[in-house]
Order: structure tokens, then sequence, then C-alpha cells
């Protein structure tokens, strides 16, 4: 370790680091430290070209498809007929950077190695298969960095067997390292019958799964399929935590591995629950289960899904499969609802043994196993509680859990995190995501608070398999009214930019003009989302739809989703941000994005998902062979200001996914005029003047309480410096321009309009 | 959008822009006349096929009358066509009638072409004698290959490692117009040197030969000569070896530039030495309109501004590099990402959106070239769009006045300049104002004078 190759240029690898990186990032406070495709991403650190050109092509490399190359980076051909098998194996080695029609990029990360390593692949394995699939002869440093990352990964293994803690691993060596600590030798508790280490040694089944044998040759998976002896010494399951510590990267560097024995856990009571038959998992849901379950027991850990994937049938499966007490962690009260529902729509599971926990509903739970769903919040809340909540929580403390499912993990703040896990003590962990992004960039923690990444979908397979929906991007440009321009620019206005740039008259026509569009031409259900409080309300009076947003009552979100769902006369309903999670709306179909959250990836690809839940019978909809878009995600931009900027760094990671943004610059067309609001000067002024009057708090940001990683956002930002050497759109830096003239700048309008927008054309054709 | 200065239309317009003199000389060699019969519009070919075996000169009222009423444009443009390239011979009879007649250089020449066969003045030497010819495949590349080797060099000397013998003089005539230089500084690719190398091989090797034959006088090289040997040189077959003995001195002297630029290999025997016409020869007696021998293109563009280009040549990356941001190098692959500052750069040396835009429609890799569009187009879009927004601003040179003495003098200030049609900006609260340079004087003489 820490002897390494280096690039051609003897520069050292930036993110190529062994094992020993997570001493760094521990020190360094993980700041620059966002494995998952996020800044640095695309980075190249000093813009120099890479040069891998001297690797050596193998003969037939044209039956190959992928290119590996020293710094870890990835290249893998879509259009190869062994692209299914490389995909499944890239992503179970390597963190996918992006992923379009023709070419992925992916980066091997010591992260992303971990998690092929709890998977059950082989160092051996992972090499010799790169080397198949790879064109060129594998780089020596890329063979020797998966060496250094997976020496010490995966080698322990922290197993809770019939209720008994023991540290488990096939090298006694490994074994006797942890053991000359002091924290760990003395949690450890020796019994009698064991050999000469004291080690207790079985044989453990070699995985099921062998997805990737058939890359290999028959002695390979011979050897693969052979039954593994593993080592083990027991703990004290007092010292459970400790140990855990102990072994993490930042100590011994041992992390371990968590599996869950359910099937011989004979102390916590059975919970009878089985898959109802109509419930049938899509492939690419069994496969991310076949990633957890592989050797027969539960393996902690996360899986990567688009929202409208089925992410919830995943987690009711996991927890049919377990069939012990699950206890089920959701961002607000109306995610536990539409959970509690989940669990009862896809299982046999009794109405009784189903409890729900939130401020407005607390049922209680007592003996045998039960599944339980609540919120983040209720059980890491530190202030006083009310003695109902108090017995509640204590019996979520006492309780032993099969299973902890947790939704939408990639928004909960780490230390919140912490807390819950501390306070709940569980075998197996699950978290559900749809997009491993966060601006605070502390997703590393995640993967040694809950373990690896298990599984990721690809968002455009699952576009091609019907299973999301397709949809139409688009970033409608509204050039600012030149009064608002005038207003804009101006310094004392600074904190009412954003509000000057949101009502925008003619962002508001083209919002006008889009909700008429689609309600009345193709009869869609449309979400309007608004950051900024002050627009959602003005937009939603002036144009007489319903609104949801923080202070919202339970009850009251509850009838008006109700109505967007069932009326024929409720066809738009305006939100604020809290309609980024969560909030299940499977009717709507368009999105309209007035306002937003600075750059935040998470939040477009959040909202996206409130309309990828492919929607009909894929043979309707794949009429004439090529699937037509059925959905609609519209981000209304005022150019010139701030907005631009934002929006294209907000694009990253949809487009990352495969996603394009289509620029549309004249909406609304011309011709609609006085049928649309704000027509003429007068009303423009108005706004203006409403808007110009509005204190400062009223036109600011939405507060929620639940939303910490806001503030995590703004240091993100403010940290960031170096966009302009991202690929494509994200270079964009949009420029602010002032012609001088008084007259406020007119966007040129693109050559030939009728090119431009097939998608308007189509319609008004 | 800056007007594209290079043209390379066809081989047949440089032959028609020759003197007459010239001209009838040329029509002596027999595969010359054929070249031209080819390149004739349908009509041009029956009309001259037609006249082929008479004499007397014909009226064109006649030939007007073998055509349909509907036909009339083909007419005129086949009829013209002929008359520039002096295949007809135009006078006017007795009776003040335009007629037509077959050149006779042309005539005899095409006659004794049809009657005894095309023979080249060489025959392919005998495969027991040439051994180790390379394949078509091989040669193909080496063609390319060569071009590529040329272009490069052309471009920057630095950039090859073993440069070809064109002479340093020569170079300069191809790089006149491509590359600028001033004083000691590297030379730079002008606007048509950009748009040079974004043009397709046969669009290059077009340019390259019209300078080489436009300069032929200068080198004491006669360019109906040049001209007649290229293009009995395109009526050999690719892949077969002839004797260099064969050849006129005069051809010999220039055999080494053709195989400098790929149109020929050289090999060398025990004794014999020979040259082996590759394919960028032979399309030289192919217009450039039906060129259907497109190679494979090699470029694939993403939805998230990344460029896959399946190449290992350094020519590729250098041309990707004019408007791209190369990131990686693999054996076979070059990988690059459009940026917004990567097109700035190439909107300032005078590249043009759609010149980019077609560069990679025209090189779509075969993955890609079948899917509509070829490029994404939120890419083009946004190129199109980045360039658009380029010119929203306009830079006009200006002084600013203030401090004016007193109101009277601000506004006369201001109506000398608005007289001037240069007054750009004016606060008549503050007294400040813009003119235009030019108009700085009249401004700055009104001033004085009211001192």
């Amino acid at each position: 370790m820490g002897q390494h190759g280096h690039g051609d240029k003897g520069r050292p690898f930036k993110k190529f680091k062994p094992s020993n990186k997570f001493e760094d990032s521990s020190k360094r406070g993980f700041d620059d430290d966002d494995v998952y495709g996020g800044d640095d991403a695309h980075d190249e650190d000093d813009g120099k070209v890479k040069d891998f050109s001297k690797l050596e092509l193998k003969p037939d490399h044209l039956n190959r498809p992928l290119w590996a190359c020293g710094n870890g980076r990835i290249f893998l051909e879509t259009f190869s007929p062994l692209y299914k098998q490389a995909y499944d194996f890239l992503i179970a080695i390597a963190e996918p950077v992006c992923r379009p029609e023709s070419m992925h990029e992916y980066n091997l990360t010591p992260h992303s190695l971990y998690a092929a390593v709890s998977v059950g692949l082989e160092t051996e394995t992972i090499i010799s298969v790169l080397n198949k699939l790879s064109k060129t002869k594998l780089p020596k440093e890329m063979i020797s960095f998966i060496h250094d990352s997976t020496a010490n990964y995966g080698k322990v293994k922290l197993v809770l067997k019939k209720n008994r803690y023991f540290i488990e691993s096939p090298f006694p060596e490994v074994l006797k390292t942890l053991l000359k600590d002091e924290v760990i030798s003395r949690a450890r508790i020796t019994s009698e019958g064991t050999n000469g280490d004291g080690f207790t040694i079985s044989k453990a089944a070699g995985e099921i799964e062998g997805r990737h044998d058939e890359l290999l040759n028959e002695a390979e998976v011979a050897a693969a399929a052979e039954e593994k002896e593993t080592h083990a010494f027991e703990i004290n399951p007092s010292q459970v935590e400790n140990v855990k510590q102990r072994c993490l990267p930042n100590a011994l560097n041992y992390p371990m591995l968590e599996e869950y024995d359910f099937r011989n856990d004979t102390v916590n009571p059975d919970l009878d629950m089985e898959l109802k038959p109509q419930a049938q998992p899509r492939p690419y849901q069994e496969k991310s289960l076949s990633k957890m379950f592989g050797n027969g027991r539960a393996r902690s850990g996360i899986i990567v899904l688009p929202c409208g994937a089925g992410k919830s049938l995943v987690g009711v499966s996991a927890a049919s499969r377990i069939k012990k007490s699950c206890l089920c962690l959701a961002t607000n009260a109306v995610s536990v609802d539409q959970w509690a529902f989940q669990f009862k729509l896809w299982s046999t599971i009794r109405e009784e043994n189903i409890c729900r926990f939130t401020s407005d509903s607390k049922e209680r739970f007592r003996g045998n196993a039960r599944v339980v769903v609540t919120t983040y919040n209720m059980v890491a809340f530190g202030g006083k509680r009310s003695e109902e909540s108090e017995k509640i929580i204590e019996e979520i403390r006492n309780r032993e859990w099969g299973l902890l499912l947790m939704d939408e993990v990639h928004v909960v703040p780490a230390h919140m995190f912490r807390k819950v896990i501390s306070i709940t003590k569980s075998h197996c962990k699950l978290g559900l995501t749809a997009t491993l992004v966060r601006e605070d960039e502390r997703i590393t923690d995640l993967n040694f608070l809950i373990g690896p990444k298990l599984y990721e979908a690809n968002w455009l397979d699952l576009v091609k398999g019907g299973f999301i929906a397709n949809v139409q991007c688009a970033e409608v440009w509204c050039p600012m009214t030149r009064e608002f321009f005038a207003e804009y620019l101006k310094k004392e206005n600074s904190k009412k930019r954003q509000a000057l740039y949101v009502m925008n008259p003619n962002k508001f026509r083209a919002c006008e003009f889009l909700i008429n569009y689609h309600e009345r031409a193709r009869g869609d259900k449309i979400i309007v989302f608004a950051d900024n409080l002050f627009a959602l309300t003005e937009y939603a009076m002036k144009l007489r739809k319903p609104m949801i947003y923080g202070a919202t009552s339970h009850v009251e979100r509850t009838k008006i989703l109700q109505a967007f769902k069932t009326s024929k006369d409720v066809n738009t309903v305006f939100l604020s941000k809290v309609g980024d999670n969560s909030i299940d709306i499977p009717e709507a179909n368009v999105i309209i994005q007035i306002s937003s959250h600075a750059g935040s990836r998470r939040q477009e690809a959040q909202r996206l998902g409130r309309i990828l839940r492919a929607k009909g019978k894929l043979q309707d909809r794949m009429a004439g062979g090529k699937e037509e878009y059925n959905a609609f995600f519209y981000s209304l931009v005022s150019t010139d200001t701030q907005e631009m900027y934002y929006s294209t760094k907000r694009q990253q990671f949809l487009i990352d996914q495969g996603y394009s943004f289509k620029v549309i610059t004249s909406l609304p067309p011309p011709d609609e005029g006085p049928r649309l609001s704000y027509h003429h000067l007068d009303d423009q002024l108005a706004l203006l003047s409403k808007v110009l009057s509005a204190g400062d708090d009223a036109v600011g940001l939405e507060q929620l309480e639940e939303d910490t990683d806001e503030i995590a956002l703004r240091h993100a930002r403010r940290s960031q410096g170096s966009m302009s050497a991202m690929s494509g759109a994200k270079g964009m830096v949009y420029m602010e321009y002032s012609t001088g003239k008084g007259k406020a700048p007119v966007k040129s309008k693109p050559k030939d309009p009728s090119k431009r927008h097939h998608l308007f054309r189509k319609r008004f054709g | 959008m800056p007007e594209v200065r290079i043209i390379a239309k066809n081989f047949m317009d440089m032959v028609a822009s020759m003197p007459a003199m010239k001209l009838d000389k040329l029509y002596e060699n027999g595969f010359i006349c054929e070249a031209i019969l080819r390149s004739l519009p349908p009509l041009g070919k029956k009309y001259v096929l037609q006249l082929l075996h008479i004499d007397v000169p014909v009226a064109a009222k006649l030939l007007e009358e073998w055509v349909l009423p509907d036909g009339y444009t083909k007419h005129r443009v086949a009829i013209d066509r002929l008359v520039q390239l002096r295949v007809f011979v135009e006078a006017v009879d007795r009776k003040n009638d335009k007629t037509y007649k077959l050149n006779p250089t042309f005539q005899k020449s095409l006659q004794k072409l049809l009657v005894h066969g095309g023979t080249l003045p060489r025959e392919p030497m005998p495969s027991n004698i040439t051994v180790r010819l390379p394949t078509l495949d091989d040669l193909e590349a080496y063609a390319l290959q060569q071009w590529e080797c040329f272009l490069l060099q052309l471009i920057s000397s630095s950039l090859v490692e073993k440069p070809s013998n064109i002479s340093s003089s020569l170079m300069k005539v191809f790089q006149r117009r491509l590359l600028s230089q001033r004083d000691k500084e590297a030379p730079k690719l002008t606007e048509s040197g950009f748009q040079f190398l974004l043009m397709e091989t046969n669009a290059q090797l077009w340019y390259i030969i019209r300078e080489y034959i436009s300069n032929s006088e200068e080198r004491g090289v006669d360019a109906a000569d040049l001209i007649s040997f290229m293009l009995e040189l395109s009526f050999h077959v690719i892949g077969e070896a002839y004797n260099i003995n064969s050849l006129t001195d005069f051809q010999r002297s220039i055999i080494r530039d053709l195989a400098d630029l790929g149109l020929v290999k050289l090999q060398q025997g025990r004794k014999e030495s020979w040259f082996i016409p590759t394919k960028l020869a032979t399309n030289l007696s192919v217009s450039l309109a039906d060129s259907s021998s497109r190679k494979e293109g090699f470029v694939v563009v993403e939805t998230n501004f990344r460029v896959y280009a399946y190449s290992t040549s350094r020519l590729h990356c250098e041309i990707l590099r004019l408007f791209s941001k190369v990131e990686y190098q693999l054996p076979n692959l070059i990988v690059g990402a459009i940026t917004k500052e990567s097109l700035y750069n190439a909107f300032e040396n005078g590249i043009t959106a759609e010149q980019i835009i077609s560069f990679l429609q025209q090189n779509a890799h075969p993955r890609v070239a079948d899917r509509t569009p070829t490029v994404p187009e939120n890419v083009t879009d946004q190129i199109r769009l980045w360039e658009s927004d380029l010119n929203r601003v306009e830079m006009t040179e200006a002084y600013y006045y203030d401090e004016f003495p007193s109101r009277d003098v601000f506004e006369g200030a201001c109506d000398t300049a608005r007289e001037w049609n240069g007054l750009l900006w004016e606060d008549s609260k503050k007294m400040h104002m813009v003119v235009k340079t030019g108009v700085h004087t009249y401004v700055r003489e009104y001033l004085r004078s009211q001192k």
C-alpha cells in the first residue's frame, strides 16, 4: 500500500489512491470526496489530455466492449453484444459517471470496489473479468489499484447468528490482526470447542448468484463455486458498536460487512407475511434483490432505483423475505401513509401488524413481530416528547429489528442517520434512493453507516424497457421584460432578485400557456413547482389553481391530492418544495418548474421522478414501434439572470443519466397575445410594484424544518469554483449583459424556428 | 458569417477555365476526352455522341428540336457546359443562325478512342517482377495515412515525426491561404485554414491539387501537361504496378510529389521501380458531387455533449481540438467534450456553428449514422444558441464626454454628433454623452469653436 503506479506523465492520480484515502478524507472532513458523480466527476484536474494511447490493443478488440484507463476511468460501448453482461459487472464494481445512449463512463473507486467485494466478488474475479471485457491489456496501475483497494475490504463480516454476534472471515490471519486491537480483544467471548487459534471453523455456501461466471472459464467457475472455510470468533453483543467503530477505515481499516442469517434466527419471532401473487417484481427489481440476498443471508446496503421504478415493491419484497419485525423510515407523514399502504397492497400482512407512528397518528404496538412505519424525525427527535410517543420510542429502542428499511436515504442528514442507527438495533439495513447525489458531499458516510451500494439501475434502460415514462425534458427560455430586468440589475434589489426573475411576466405567460395547452389539448395532469412561496401564491391565485406548501395541513393536502387524482376539474396543482419527495402523485405526467433551489441536481432529479411512473399498458404506449414521449418536464428560466447558471448545473445529473434538455426560445407563441395574463404593460407594472413592495422575507425561499441539506448546499455552492472545466452544458456559465442603451436585451431567435421546435410544431401543426 | 472562400468544386471547372490553346492541346489525349465526356451532364453526353461522326456544323435550332419543351433548361445547361469546355465550337452560318460543331481535336481523339479502345501509354508490370504488392486495403490505408501526414505537416510541421519530401517552397504554396504568420510567431491557421480542415478528404484534395496546378507555371511546369498527366493517372488501375521508366522526364519529376500526397505509392524492386496508383488518384476524374465513395464515419456525439471519436489519427485529434476539449486518448478512441469555452474558441477562429455541426454529421460513426438526428438535437441547438449568443452584443468604439460648461454647449454637441449620425447615447439630465469614434473630431472641433 502507499506504493502504487502513476500516470504516464508521472502525475499522481487524483482519486486513484489505495485505501489510505479514507484516512486522508476523514481528516479533511470528506469535503472533496464526491465519488458519486458529483462536481468533479468530469473533473480534468489540470485540463491536460490523459494519454492512454500506448495501451496495447488486443487483436480481437472489436468484440470486446470496454476500455480501461490507468486512472480508473472505464468506457463502455453500449452497442456491444456483451453490453448487458458488461453493464451488470461494471455497475457492481464501478461508479457510473454518465450513461447516455452509446457510450457509458465509469470510475473505479475505493468505494465502488468495497461494494463489489461486499456482494461477493473477489479481487481475482474482478481483475480477470475486467481483463476479458477490455479491448486493451489492463493497465498495471489499475490492477494494482484493485489489489490495494480490495486488500482489506470484505475480508471481515459481522454476522448475527442465533442472536450471537460473530466476527467471521475466511482469513484467520486477518482475525488475528483484529484481535491485536485492545477493544476487540476485550469484546471477544471465548468458548469451548474451537481449534488451535481459538476460531470456530465452518463451511459457508459460495455465491449462488454467479452471474459473472459465464465470462470466466470453467476452471475458474469451479473454484468460485467451491465451498469456503470460514473462521470466526464471537463478540459481546454490548460491544458490537465499538468493535464496528474500530474496524472502520480511519482505524484498523477492515470495514465489516453486515450480514443477517435470518433463516437461522430462532430468537426473534417470525412475521407472517408473503408477497401477494400479483406482486411480480420486474427483472431489475429481482436483480437488486438478488444482490441483497445473494448468499442466502440478508446484506445491508443501498439500492438505487429511479423514482417511479417501484422502490417500494423492492422494500416490501425484502421485508417479506426476511419475515421479521421491520422498521420503515420515511421522510414525512404523507409518505408514511403511502408506505403503510404499499405494505398492504403488495404483501399478505395483516392489517393489525402494521403500525404508523407520526405526530398525527400514534398507533401503539406490542408483543409480536410488526411492521412499524415512521419518519426519521420522529425517531431522531431530541426534544421532549409526549408521554405516548416516549413509550413508543422506548418500544422501538428495545426491539431487535430484522430489517431497517430506510427510504430516500440521500435526503437525510448524516448526523440524523447516526442518531437513528444508534437508537435502533437492526440486523439488516436497506437504504432506498433514486439519486445518490448529495450537494453536501457526505454521501460516503452512507457507505459505512448503511452499507455499500448493492445495485443501481440505468434510467435509459428502464425507459427503453417501458418501466418508467419516456420524458421529454425542455428548458424554456423566457426573456426578462425590460422593466423587470432594470429592477433586477439594481443593487438595492439584491434580495428580491429571485422574486423578480420568477415573477417575470414572460415566464408567467409561458407557464399559463403550457398549463392551458396540456390541460385542454392533451388532457394531461400537471404539477407546477415553485420554491419561492411568494411566486407560488401569486401564480396559483392568479390562475385559480390549488396549491400545497409547508404550512398546508395534512388533511388539506390529502383533500387536494384526492381531488387532483379523481376530479376532472382539478388538473393542475401548485407545489412548493414539500412536493419534491415522497408525495406520490401517480396521475401527473407534466411538470412545469417555475422556480427551484439554486443548483441542486438532486431536486431536479427528484422532481422529474414525480412523473416517471409509467402510465397505461406498455403496448399502448409503444404504438408504431417507437414509444412517444408520454411525460413532459419543463423548466422555465428567465434569460440573462442567475437562473440560467443554476439551471445548467441542476440538469447535470439527469444529463449524465442520458436525458437531454431541449431549449425552447419562443414561448408563448406570439399570436397568443391577450389570451394570456399580463399582456398589457399596465398589468406588468402592477405586478412589478407588488413584487417590489413585498418585504424581503416574503419573497425569499420557503424554509422547511427537515431541510437541513439547504445549509450544506449553500456551502457547496460557495466552495465549488471549477464550473468551466465540465462537459457541455455544465460548462455553460451564463453571462449577464446590459446593452447600455437602456434597451432590454432581446434573445436572438433561432435561425429556423420550424426546425427548432419539433415539439411544438407537432402540436400546432 | 464569414464568406467561405475555399471553393473546390470540380477538376473540370479548372480545365474549363484554361485558355483555348491549352485546351486544344489537352484534347489530343484520348483519356482526357473520355474524362471530359464522363463529367458532362447526361444531355451533354448524348449530344457529343450524336455529333461524334458528323463533320459539318449543326444548326442550334436543330438541336433544340430534339428536346421536349420541359427539358429546355437542361438543354441550355448542357450546351453552355459544352461551349465552356470548348467541346462544342460555336459559329454563325450564312443565314446568321447559330451552329455547333465538335472541336476537331476532341472529335478525332474520341473517335480514335472508340475505335481502338483506351490504351494507356503503359501496361501493368507482370506479377513475377513486382513482388510484395500491397493489398487494396493496405493501399487505401497507405493513401489516407500519406494524406494525413501531409495535412499535419501542412498545419504544423512540428506535428510530424517524419516529414514528407515536399519542398518547403511548395509547402508554402499550399499554406498560402490556410496559414498566416506574423513575424517570428508560429504560424496560425486562418479562417480558411480551419474551414479547410473540416472539409472532407476529396474536397481537401481538390483544393490542394488546384493550388498545385495553378502554381505550376511558376515552377516552370506546363499546367496542361500536369492536368493531362493527372487525368491519365486516374485511368490507371488501382493496385497495379506501373514501371517508372514508362514515364516522361517531366512526369517522373512530379511523381514524387504525388506520392507524398498519397496519390501513388512508390516501390522499388531489384532492378525496376514502379508506382501504384491509389484511390485518391483514380478519384481525380470523378466530380465531387458524385464521389459516393464516402469513407466511414468515426464520431459519436452524446446528449451530454461528450464526443467519442473512433480514430487513431493525430489529425482527427487536431481537428476535434478545434472545437472541443480533448480529455482522453486511448489506443483507438479519442474522448472529448464540447464546452462553451471550446466553442467560443472555435467561433473566434472563424469557424461557424454550421461547419462544426456538419462536420459532426458527415463523420458520424456508423452506429449512430442512421439514427435521426445523427447528432443529438439538444447539442446542435446549443451550439447554434451559443453562436447566436455571441452576436447579441455589438462593440462600437466610442468617446465619452461629460462636464459640459453649459446646457447649450451640451445640446450643441449632441446636435453635432447627431448630424454626423454618430450619437450613441445621451443623458440630458446629467449632461453626459457617448459618440462614435469617427465623429469625435467633429465634436471636438465644435467644442473648440465654443470656447
